[in-house]
């Protein structure tokens, strides 16, 4: 291809524009632009309230409220930080906030959720299943602080570093392992007192 | 992503590895062999990424969009009473200017002229004269009241209240 065709080309087509861009464009009070930016964040954003709270009503409302937060605090946010860092602390003050409530309210541990298995099962030892994880961890996940139970989730299922969860929360990177540390030493303990046949697989470690 | 054989052989290496992580999300084979050999990849398999609000995500970001046009809404019907504010008070200063300037008119004009000698009907009329006179009126914020005559079968308009806040404050 000639050289002054293949400059005709564009090198980015149809890119979309990053989130401090879009961020502008709602400051300039396009609307749909923050429709853009709803729609772009709309599963991370949930999957993290999931994460934490443990229930999908729960998650999607309190979801919502983030966003509506968002929107009457955008005007705040510096441009010169990483979006979704500053997203994410609103989403886990939110969720956060939420859970303590919600503790506070139930105060108790809801143990309704112990997992049935079958003598088949037993025979054939632990298969994983993922199903299967996911409530075992909403299960025993209860005993964990609010913000311990954040930290998991972001290090574990989120793959965040301890030294980002720690600008996301506002807190030192220490903190944030020590959080961990114990999250990790509470959730044996309940998945041995529990799930002994999970258990098991913490057994040599 | 990645075959079986080469997350395996980079499970042992680095578990924190993307590749290695997108493969234990999505292979169940794999996920047993990595809880044998790492517990605590147990709750990583779960991951975060492409959860779905019930409902999906279309009808989650309408009900935002909804809930933002609303707040919005409240939001402007909250500013109005602070324009109110402001216009009722550059009225009063008018008002209060006028009345000041009158006020400091008779008070002058008192001192060259006794009071009593002055022809009210003329005052009264000096006073209409300066005034725009408004034949016909429209406007989709005006509320309009007439009221009729006093005389008995004179269906004729005497007096036409208009209150609207687009009008000028001296009209």
């Amino acid at each position: 291809m000639p050289a002054d065709l293949r400059l005709m080309i564009p090198t980015t087509p149809n890119v979309e524009p990053d989130d401090r861009k879009l961020v502008e464009t709602i400051r300039s009070g396009d609307a749909d632009a923050f429709e853009t930016l709803v729609r772009r964040k709309t599963t991370k954003v949930y999957a993290l309230c999931y994460r934490i709270i443990g229930n999908a009503e729960d998650a999607k409302d309190i979801s919502q409220l983030v966003f509506l937060k968002l929107w009457e605090n955008l005007g705040k946010y510096d441009p010169q930080y990483t979006f979704d860092t500053w997203l994410y602390r609103m989403v886990t003050n939110v969720a956060i906030d939420f859970m303590r409530n919600k503790q506070s309210r139930e105060n108790a541990v809801n143990s309704n959720l112990r997992l049935v298995r079958t003598a088949a099962d037993a025979e054939q030892g632990v298969v994983v299943q993922r199903k299967e994880i996911e409530n075992v961890f909403n299960d025993i996940a209860n005993v964990l602080s609010p913000k311990q139970k954040t930290i998991f989730v972001m290090n574990q299922m989120e793959d965040l570093p301890s030294a980002q969860i720690a600008k996301i929360l506002g807190c030192r990177e220490s903190t944030v392992r020590n959080h961990l540390f114990n999250a990790r030493k509470l959730m044996q303990e309940q998945l041995q007192k529990r799930y002994p046949e999970y258990a098991q697989l913490w057994r040599d470690k | 992503m990645i075959h079986c054989e080469s997350f395996r052989t980079r499970f042992g290496v680095n578990a924190d590895d993307p590749a290695v992580l997108e493969h234990l999300r999505a292979c169940d084979r794999c996920l047993d062999f990595a809880a044998q050999q790492d517990p605590d990849v147990m709750f990583r398999a779960l991951g975060g990424a492409e959860m779905m609000p019930p409902g999906g995500v279309d009808a989650f970001v309408d009900d935002v969009m909804t809930q933002v046009r609303v707040r919005s809404a409240e939001d402007t019907v909250h500013a109005r009473p602070e324009q109110h504010w402001a216009r009722r008070l550059a009225i009063a200063a008018t008002i209060a200017a006028g009345v000041t300037g009158a006020a400091f008119f008779y008070s002058s004009d008192s001192t060259i002229t006794p009071a009593v000698s002055r022809p009210v009907a003329a005052v009264a009329t000096k006073t209409f004269a300066t005034k725009p006179v408004v034949e016909s009126y429209e406007s989709q914020n005006a509320t309009i009241v007439e009221v009729p005559g006093e005389e008995a079968g004179n269906d004729d308009v005497k007096i036409v209240m208009i209150f609207d806040e687009n009008l000028p404050a001296d009209l």
